[in-house]
């Protein structure tokens, strides 16, 4: 009897959240794509009271019929008075959002089961001081931050670490009780961002000691030819900077591996000792890692695709994203969405 | 929950501000409540300030929960309740104090400073006065801020704070005006007698007494204030009827409420009415005190027989009327009195003063049948030697009439009225006491007439066949200055010592500012007082009748609070217009308001009007001024490449810079013979 109610119960809150959440979709469903900058306007700010907010109406109420019985003129005035700033705090509320500018930023991606964030940066444009506007995607909401007037403010929402993958920004929501805290001002927004989370590197020698092995003579060999020598240019690893040639000449100089020679060093899904796939992703992480630590040139062999050995941040990127959106279809972040509650 | 060191948290910002707001807010509850509560309220405060600053956390649940029932015993202990005005306030302020001591989040403190509003309201219960309620504003400016400050999410600087919660509140009095004249008002009480607890106040008293009126003489709190609304009467005439006494017992007046309504008389002649708007204190009774003789009478009241003035209900709150008088008129002339209310008036105990009636007897034998002579032989008697005027009259035993007409002689308006009636009535002619107010202080800021407790006064009115109740004053007779110049005008006599509140003469320039001061003090009040305390359900409906709209019905409820908040959406969008920050000129347009004012001064009627294009402008200018077209073309030219053309930075400057110098150009080549067209 108890276990089913409780079944029952939890089933008519799945059945609101549901449903809830499809109200929220149909409202917002102009907003879904904002692209990387929305403009608050008018048709997109939404206003509740909180349940301060009811309390304080409830509060009203009894002053009224207090001010009523007693004929007391004085209790009128100020039931009124109250009345009026509760009202105009609706405006308040809702101007502390209107106008307001927000882009989402470029972020950083991590590594699997690494913490992640998101940023928003908010911008008012109007010359009006923002207070106390928190960002909240699903179940987590940022602190306070406030705008200053014709000023930005970059919003960031820590989130809870993540597997390997290429995510959407779900989402977002933004909202102010400022400054009463009687009234809930939000607006949903659709801002676009690409979330990527490599995989987590795990040490393919650690795994199977065979790796080692075939590792080991391919950089010695590699470190006895000096194959090309150029001008040292700003980003260059300075393992490669050839300090002999700088006490002889004064200027820096450093040894580059030919792309394509040789010396590079390949990267290849089928070597890896592992048969899953994450596993695979994981060791083919660290090996990328460990060749640009060392300054190697390296190339990538997928299933399906190569990526042309190289050298340097950008092919660091390029391996990593490789192995991030390795067959996987880019999905909003799964981060449960609890019900809203106002909180005073 | 409780962890250490979160009281610090910034959940806890605001703390500070309600810290400060909440006392604020509770210090006019010191004076009305016991000391315990004072004390225990400010004891808490003090507490949870030294805890905050000390960083240190507030005390335990159970700690609060004892001392939360502590003063829940003591409430009860002090008024054997916990509701009702003045225990339901001791209860709501020492459950302040607590919630701020045990606050441990932001949502206590916004509780605490919800409650914070409630702590105003409840002061209305002891004092309404202006002082309280500038101190209400005050109260909620600070509590306001608070709760911004809560809802910050930083720490804010405190101007803005200030401005921003100051601003709520200007923002907000429109409203609270609008909602204050329009919301649908219902005559209370709702429940109970909200006006059990309520203090009480002077008032005549229905019994007249020796005694009676002089305490009322030490009183110098207002009794009434009134505005005429033309005319002002001259003080003798300034007689304002308050109840009437018939029955005498032979030592005290009762008043009698009449026995039926009747009609107010109709005005003589309408140039004789007096018109007035009276403002009068609560008085707990039903009577009005009207100027006399009342021809108009406000709705809610009505005229008995005895020409007594009676409320529907008592008053218990300040109200305000409108009635008229005739000044020339007494009521009742053209009927005859009917044989019980002559009976009544004429009522003697046999045994009362018999010396008096012998000294009657002896005036009816003198003047026979005339009643008039026989009037004037008693005020004759109280004008003459050795009767005087004196608040401190010696008190008076035996037969009260015959002692003061024959051994004491000497008394104030009670003592005169009591003793003429008492003659009156020996010699056949119907009299009966009037008590009311007479006199009052002209104050000239603000104009209108303050009536003080001390103003009650009683005189007579006799019946005179033909004419009806004739007023007669003895006071006049025997202190003609206590009618011309009220109860201010008595300068005391030997040894004499009047309240101290009447002497305005002959004082230093000190008291002359106090005074000053005084006068200004009750003007502001009476102001306050007149049009928003005595604002009820009755002026209400004036006020929506002035706009042809009737107050209970609510569809023109509606249609008032409709349109006050429509006036105040238009106002606001005016004002949201007007403060929008117009585009600040540029340059290349300041400098064609300039060259246009140049060119005005030349030759009036060849400025540039404001939405005039600058081509048809220059076209305006070469037929006027051929002189000048080299000037504003070349003007044109780079004004239109400088603000329309897509140029690089550097080519703008050129072209600005040409503008500057054209602006500046000399303009003074005097047309040769062409007469100048003026240009509209």
């Amino acid at each position: 009897m108890r276990a089913g109610s409780l079944a029952l119960h939890k089933r008519f809150r799945s059945q609101g959240q549901r449903l809830r959440e499809g109200v929220i979709r149909w409202i917002t469903r102009r907003h879904r794509d904002d692209g990387s900058e929305a403009t608050l306007g008018r048709d997109r700010i939404y206003i509740l009271p909180t349940r301060a907010g009811y309390t304080l109406l409830a509060i009203l109420g009894v002053m009224l019929l207090g001010a009523i019985n007693y004929s007391n003129n004085m209790a009128f005035l100020l039931t009124f008075l109250l009345v009026g700033i509760g009202h105009n705090a609706i405006w308040y509320t809702h101007r502390n959002l209107l106008g307001l500018k927000v882009s989402s930023l470029p972020t950083t991606p991590v590594f699997a089961g690494q913490p992640l964030s998101v940023s928003l940066r908010l911008e008012d444009t109007r010359g009006r001081d923002r207070e106390a506007l928190h960002l909240s995607i699903g179940e987590y909401t940022s602190v306070p931050v406030a705008v200053p007037a014709r000023g930005q403010q970059v919003v960031s929402l820590p989130l809870p670490p993540l597997g390997r993958g290429v995510y959407r920004l779900p989402r977002q929501h933004l909202g102010t009780q400022y400054p009463l805290g009687i009234l809930n001002a939000w607006s949903w927004l659709g801002l676009a961002a690409e979330i990527l989370v490599y995989p987590q590197p795990v040490d393919p020698g650690a795994a199977h000691t065979g790796l080692g092995d075939e590792a080991g003579p391919q950089r010695r060999q590699e470190a006895s030819t000096p194959d090309h020598i150029r001008p040292y240019r700003p980003g260059d690893p300075p393992g490669r900077i050839l300090w002999k040639a700088l006490a002889r000449t004064g200027k820096l100089h450093i040894r580059e591996t030919v792309a394509g020679g040789r010396d590079t060093l390949w990267i290849d899904w089928s070597s890896m000792p592992a048969s899953d796939t994450e596993t695979r992703l994981s060791m083919l992480c660290h090996q990328i890692l460990a060749a640009e630590a060392e300054g190697r040139a390296w190339g990538l062999r997928l299933p399906d695709q190569i990526l042309p050995p190289g050298q340097g941040p950008a092919q660091r990127e390029r391996g990593l994203r490789a192995l991030a959106e390795f067959r996987f279809e880019p999905i909003p972040l799964p981060i449960p969405e609890t019900p809203r509650r106002t909180k005073e | 929950m409780n962890r250490a060191g979160q009281h610090r948290s910034p959940e806890l910002r605001g703390l500070e501000l309600a810290l400060l707001a909440l006392p604020v807010a509770a210090l006019p509850h010191a004076w009305h409540q016991p000391p315990w509560v004072t004390l225990l309220v400010a004891a808490a405060i003090l507490l949870r300030t030294w805890l905050h600053l000390r960083d240190r956390r507030p005390p335990a649940l159970g700690l609060m929960a004892l001392l939360a029932a502590f003063a829940g015993a003591m409430t009860f202990l002090q008024y054997g309740t916990l509701f009702g005005q003045e225990a339901g306030t001791a209860l709501l302020l020492v459950m302040m104090a607590l919630k701020l001591l045990e606050t441990r989040n932001r949502r206590d403190i916004v509780i605490g400073l919800f409650l914070g509003y409630f702590v105003v309201v409840t002061t209305y219960f002891f004092d309404q006065s202006l002082l309280i309620a500038a101190w209400s504003l005050l109260s909620a400016w600070l509590l306001t801020a608070a709760l911004v400050q809560v809802h910050a999410g930083r720490a804010l600087e405190r101007w803005r704070l200030a401005k921003q919660s100051g601003w709520m509140i200007v923002h907000a009095l429109p409203f609270m005006l609008i909602l204050f004249l329009a919301f649908p008002r219902v005559q209370g009480p709702l429940w109970g007698d909200p006006q059990r607890d309520e203090v009480a106040t002077t008032a005549l008293s229905g019994e007249l007494n020796p005694g009676d009126i002089a305490e009322l003489l030490q009183d110098q709190t207002t009794a009434m204030r009134v505005q005429f609304h033309d005319t002002v009467p001259p003080p003798p005439a300034q007689y304002w009827r308050a109840l009437v006494m018939t029955d005498f017992d032979g030592r005290r007046w009762q008043a009698e409420g009449g026995q039926s309504s009747i009609e107010v008389p109709e005005a003589d002649d309408p140039d004789n009415v007096v018109a007035y708007t009276a403002t009068l204190e609560p008085t707990r009774v039903r009577y009005l005190p009207v100027l006399d003789y009342p021809v108009s009478l406000p709705d809610n009241a009505e005229y008995r027989d005895n020409h007594q003035v009676i409320r529907d209900r008592r008053i218990v709150n300040r109200i305000q009327y409108d009635a008229e008088a005739d000044l020339s008129r007494p009521p009742g002339g053209e009927e005859a009195l009917s044989s019980s209310a002559r009976e009544r008036a004429l009522e003697l105990p046999p045994s009362a003063a018999p010396r008096s009636r012998a000294e009657v007897a002896l005036w009816r034998a003198t003047h026979g049948d005339d009643d008039r002579a026989i009037i004037q032989a008693a005020l004759d008697r109280f004008a003459a030697a050795p009767y005087r005027y004196t608040l401190q009259p010696p008190t008076l035993a035996g037969d009260v009439t015959d002692q003061f007409l024959f051994e004491t002689q000497a008394g104030y308006c009670e003592h005169y009225a009591s003793a003429f009636a008492v003659l009156m009535r020996s010699a056949g002619i119907p009299t009966r006491v009037v008590t009311g107010y007479q006199g009052g202080e002209w104050m000239q800021r603000g104009e209108y007439l303050r009536l003080r407790n001390a103003d009650a006064h009683a005189w007579n009115e006799v019946w005179l066949d033909g004419e009806g109740w004739i007023r007669v004053d003895p006071t006049a007779a025997i202190a003609p200055e206590r009618i011309e110049a009220g109860i201010g005008g008595l300068t005391g006599g030997e040894g004499e010592s009047v309240p101290d509140f009447l002497r305005r003469d002959g004082l230093g320039w000190v008291q002359q500012l106090r005074f000053g001061f005084e006068d200004w003090r009750d003007f502001a009040r009476f102001r306050w007082e007149s049009w928003v305390l005595a604002f009820d359900p009755e002026r209400q409906r004036e006020l929506f009748a002035h706009f042809g709209l009737d107050a209970t019905d609510w569809r023109d409820v509606v249609t008032a609070l409709g349109a006050g908040f429509g006036l105040l959406a238009v106002a606001a969008l005016a004002w949201a217009g007007w403060r929008r920050p117009r585009r600040p000129l540029d340059a290349a347009d300041r400098l064609l308001q300039r060259l246009s004012r140049r060119i005005e001064r030349q030759q009036t009627g060849l400025g540039r009007h404001a939405h005039e294009p600058v081509v048809t402008w220059t076209r305006r200018i070469k037929a006027a001024r051929p002189d000048l077209a080299p000037i504003v073309d070349a003007f044109a030219e780079h004004y239109n490449l400088a603000r329309f053309a897509p140029a690089r930075p550097d080519d703008q400057a050129g072209h600005l810079m040409a503008l500057r110098r054209l602006a500046a150009s000399d303009l003074r080549k005097p047309p040769v013979g062409q007469p100048a067209p003026r240009t509209t």
